[in-house]
């Protein structure tokens, strides 16, 4: 039985022989055939040689190249700010399927001049930031841009959740002011 | 008791007739990916979690994610309340159903992590090991991991003299002999072979040979599942 592009597969379903395609996502090859390993749409590339499978199932969550994430920072180190990624925004309602661990150096952190990273991100903070490489473990991220940085900040002093006020936060409670990287929507509750 | 009369098993099916099945997917809203099996009076949720981090980190696999099974009997799955909790015979089931689906699952993509696949047994009436891998196997499709092939289980046994596929609960309490199976259908590998009771030799031929037909059956039944779930939205 030949496999069209565009057919609905099953785990299982053959695909076609190793000499046609390179697996792809989805995909894997065994004794010289290869099948598809997840429900989903076959989309083989017979010019190309490469077939893959688009997913119709929700799919274990991995980050990728210019994903966006949401993370804790767990630690801040001399040049980096060590956080672990709570949900990628894409499918924010399953646990990851890699590791969490990630990191923020102090040259990805924001467009300006960055001489103290302890200024941009204290342990803690929720952050929203970029996938920049994902080949390194562990994985990269930056929060350069308006839209990345830290989206919920807490007082270092009395841990109470900082306030925005004229581009600075300010702790409520304690009249503590900081400094952070914030993202434009910080504390606006969106994701 | 005659369990087995011209040919007619005592619930009214022939030797090589399946009790009634319904298979679907993506029942559980909360879980990653689930499935419901209906076998005859047997009522079996799965679901599955993950893949995901793994603790505690000594038993992560570098190579390989592993898997985590539990099965679990509901107190009022049977007839007389069961004391819940794991027991010696629920912990044996969730050794043999992982061990069923490791060569399935594509466990080799998802290194340092843990897969976590839970079966519930709503109510019980004979062969739940195999409707609970039959479930499993469903919920871990729809969840979208990885796997070499769909994993359909079922048992023939031994009853009043004669070989029969999917024992009900009288046959497999008076019977002579159960022997559930699970195989890939693709390779006709099997990942699991149980037996309770005696046969001879060539029994146990007769009795794999027609366990393979019900899995070969089942399987269908759970492509079935997947296709009604997930082809609903797409038609090409």
């Amino acid at each position: 039985m030949t496999r069209k592009n565009g057919d609905f597969v099953l785990p299982g379903d053959i695909l076609g022989v190793s000499e046609e395609f390179i697996p792809g996502y989805g995909v894997y090859e065994e004794k010289g055939k290869v099948y598809s390993s997840i429900t989903g749409i076959a989309n083989l590339d017979f010019e190309r040689k490469r077939a893959f499978v688009e997913p119709l199932t929700d799919t274990p969550p991995i980050p990728k190249l210019g994903d966006i994430v949401i993370c804790e920072v767990t630690g801040i180190k001399e040049k980096m700010a060590m956080v672990e990624i709570i949900a990628l925004k894409k499918n924010p309602r399953r646990a990851l399927a890699v590791s969490p661990m990630a990191r923020i150096y102090i040259s990805q952190t924001s467009r300006k001049y960055v001489t103290d990273i302890s200024h941009e991100f204290k342990e803690g903070d929720l952050v929203r930031a970029k996938v920049v490489n994902v080949k390194k473990t562990p994985i990269e991220l930056s929060t350069v841009g308006e839209n990345f940085g830290v989206i919920r900040a807490y007082c270092s002093k009395c841990k109470t959740p900082l306030e925005k006020k004229n581009n600075k936060l300010e702790c409520p409670r304690c009249g503590n002011v900081e400094l952070r990287k914030t993202a434009s929507d910080y504390r606006k509750g969106v994701f | 008791m005659e369990l087995i009369k011209d040919g007619i098993r005592i619930d009214g099916r022939k030797k090589d007739e399946l009790r009634e099945i319904k298979i679907k997917a993506g029942v559980l809203k909360r879980a990653d990916g689930s499935a419901y099996v209906e076998w005859g009076m047997n009522k079996v949720y799965a679901a599955v979690y993950g893949p995901r981090e793994l603790y505690p980190r000594f038993l992560r696999r570098y190579d390989k994610a592993i898997l985590q099974c539990r099965y679990n009997m509901a107190s009022f799955s049977v007839e007389e309340r069961k004391r819940p909790g794991p027991d010696r015979r629920s912990v044996e089931i969730s050794k043999v159903t992982r061990s069923a689906l490791e060569p399935v699952v594509l466990t080799e993509n998802f290194p340092e992590s843990v897969i976590n696949v839970n079966i519930e047994i709503v109510q019980a009436e004979a062969g739940t090991r195999c409707a609970g891998i039959t479930a499993a196997s469903v919920a871990l499709a729809d969840a979208g991991i990885p796997m070499r092939d769909l994993l359909p289980a079922c048992a023939a046994g031994k009853v009043g003299g004669e070989i029969v596929l999917d024992l009900c609960k009288e046959e497999d309490n008076f019977g002579e002999s159960d022997l559930p199976i699970a195989m890939v259908p693709r390779t006709g590998g099997i990942t699991l072979l149980q037996m309770d009771g005696l046969m001879t030799e060539e029994e146990i031929e007769e009795a794999l040979n027609l366990a393979k037909k019900g899995c070969k059956i089942i399987y269908e039944k759970q492509k079935e599942a997947l296709k009604q779930k997930y082809r609903g939205n797409n038609n090409d």
